[in-house]
């Protein structure tokens, strides 16, 4: 039933161009999309991430923290984050409109 | 019996129920937000998309709102003024209610916001996100009408047009002064952002003119990296002279454009005052502003620790380690909706963690960052340790032009979110 639904309210908030529904959102969640647009920025350089399977953000996350993957932010990022909390983010942005 | 008449009246108008019967209606409730910038504007949106049945009102004197964030690329002409330019168009399509006025009282006991025309509105959570006012009782000979000749540009709009049109009038040669307050203001780095932008557009349009820049610190945000980059890009054309050196501006002259200072005066050809600042006039009407000008918040959903019920956002609010910046304004507001919907419905809001970066630009193409991550300790919000930062100091290749792409990404990001 929910994830019939889940197409359904997607369409409707990337029509309202809505800002990230931050009630179930785990704790930072609602910072990253102030980068990580919800919606389609034109020629935005900054990758989305909404819609991304969550071990793709997770993994990320956690390549960032360590330094194995060079960045110019989200390693200064990724570092505020235990496993468990990158986890709860990374779940949430996989079921987030794309 | 008048009072209520307007009142009644004053809801009408605005074309809602009477606020009288707010909560109990609809069983959301009704939050007004006074201030359409990145806090109020943000968190009118997220609370509307978070609990569609609540009654979103956004108090907002103007009908455009100027982004400060890139306004020194106006002056540096590399943007124009209508670049900055927000309306608040997408927020009535989200079905928040613009009441394009100003707010003059808030009454904390009976619940109710007044507005200009003297109409009131009730509510059950309030959010104040004001942004700051200038102090003009600290610094002598700066007044409104000194503004007029030694121009702030610290609130976008006609005062960045100003100085804009002061830098290109200027005769080549022409000394720019610049004033930097002391902690705590609005935007950290904005002055030393503003110093170089202007250098960057002076090395053009001005080759022969300098700016010197007197700071009431010793120590600023991303400093060693703002220092290297003006000694690589502008040799020789901007000078910093700290608080430690005679930096600190004791008065000014708008007659002369004349800047005192305990160890001589400096007469500038364009002077740029960014005076000491409080939180916007409205927090201390309502009751949430202390001594110091700024307002005390917990850090869990920001309520005010002087009034119960009323949320501050934004520069406004002490927000513990966080600066004030757009960007933790922004961040703030999404997360105190959310705890506002929790506390409409009777749930405990969860501890928060936000994230914030400033990213400046020394150079168009040539950015740098900080940033940090936020939870609430000890009653305050403290910065995450091990996390945040600022951008490296040695870099390879094309790192800064990275930056500088990045922050405009950014930008395009976060007045999307926050405007629609
Ligand atoms: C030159 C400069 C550069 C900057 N660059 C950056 C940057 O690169 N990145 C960054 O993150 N931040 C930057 N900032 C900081 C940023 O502008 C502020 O931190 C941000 O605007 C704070 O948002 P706010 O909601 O607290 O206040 P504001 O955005 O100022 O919004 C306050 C709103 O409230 C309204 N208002 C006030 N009182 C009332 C009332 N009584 N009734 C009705 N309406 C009212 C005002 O009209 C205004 O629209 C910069 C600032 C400056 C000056
Ligand atoms: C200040 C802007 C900013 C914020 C805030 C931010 N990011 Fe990023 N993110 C970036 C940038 C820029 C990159 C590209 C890598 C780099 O240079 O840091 C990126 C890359 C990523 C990637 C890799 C995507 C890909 O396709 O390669 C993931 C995953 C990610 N971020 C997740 C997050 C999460 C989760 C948060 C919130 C906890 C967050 N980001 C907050 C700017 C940001």
């Amino acid at each position: 039933m929910r994830l019939w639904l889940l197409p359904v309210l997607a369409c409707a908030l990337a029509q309202a161009g809505a800002p990230a529904r931050a009630a179930d959102a785990p704790p930072g969640a609602s910072s990253c999309t102030g980068c990580h647009a919800r919606t389609t920025i034109a020629d935005s350089v900054i990758p989305r991430i909404a819609g991304r399977k969550a071990d793709v953000i997770a993994t990320a996350m956690v390549a960032y923290r360590s330094g194995a993957w060079p960045s110019s932010v989200m390693g200064r990022i990724a570092k505020g984050f235990d496993d468990r909390q990158t986890a709860a983010i990374a779940a949430w942005f996989a079921v987030q409109p794309e | 019996m008048a009072t209520r008449r307007r009142f009644l009246k004053g809801a009408a108008a605005l074309g809602f129920a009477p606020a009288i019967a707010s909560a109990q209606g609809t069983g959301a409730g009704r939050v007004v937000v006074i201030g359409g910038g990145f806090g109020g504007a943000t968190a009118a949106r997220t609370l509307k998309a978070l609990e569609p049945r609540l009654d979103v009102i956004l108090v907002e004197r103007d009908a455009v709102y100027t982004s400060c964030p890139y306004s020194n690329g106006v002056l540096a002409a590399v943007r124009e003024i209508s670049q900055q330019q927000f309306r608040y168009d997408g927020l009535k399509r989200a079905g928040v209610t613009i009441a394009q006025t100003s707010a003059t009282a808030v009454d904390a006991s009976a619940r109710t916001v007044t507005l200009a025309d003297g109409d009131r509105l009730s509510w059950d959570r309030l959010v104040i996100s004001p942004g700051i006012d200038i102090n003009w009782t600290v610094l002598p000979g700066y007044d409104e009408a000194a503004a007029r000749k030694m121009p702030h540009a610290w609130k976008a709009g006609a005062q960045t047009v100003l100085l804009r049109q002061q830098l290109q009038a200027m005769d080549d040669g022409g000394l720019v002064v610049m004033s930097a307050p002391a902690n705590p203001y609005r935007c950290p780095p904005g002055p030393y952002e503003r110093a170089c932008l202007i250098a960057y557009w002076m090395k053009i349009w001005k080759p022969k003119s300098k700016l010197l820049l007197l700071d009431a610190k010793d120590a600023f945000s991303k400093q060693r990296l703002f220092q290297n980059a003006r000694a690589r890009e502008y040799p020789g054309m901007v000078e910093w002279v700290p608080l430690s050196k005679g930096g600190a501006v004791t008065s000014v002259d708008p007659a002369t454009l004349t800047f005192f200072t305990d160890f001589g005066r400096h007469k500038a050809a364009v002077a740029n005052v960014i005076p000491p600042q409080k939180a916007g006039a409205i927090a201390a009407l309502a009751g949430v502003a202390d001594r110091t000008g700024w307002c005390p918040v917990e850090p869990v959903a920001f309520e005010s620790t002087l009034r119960p019920g009323i949320h501050v956002l934004g520069d406004a609010a002490v927000m513990g380690a966080m600066p004030k910046s757009a960007f933790a304004a922004n961040a703030q507001a999404k997360v105190c909706a959310a705890a506002i919907v929790d506390l409409l419905a009777g749930r405990t809001p969860v501890d928060p963690t936000l994230i914030n970066t400033c990213y400046s630009l020394v150079a168009p193409d040539y950015g740098i960052s900080v940033a940090g991550v936020y939870r609430p300790d000890k009653g305050v919000l403290a910065e995450v340790p091990g996390a945040g930062g600022v951008s490296p100091l040695d870099v390879v290749g094309g790192y800064r032009g990275q930056e500088a792409l990045y922050a405009d990404s950014w930008f395009r990001t976060i007045t999307a979110e926050t405007f629609g």
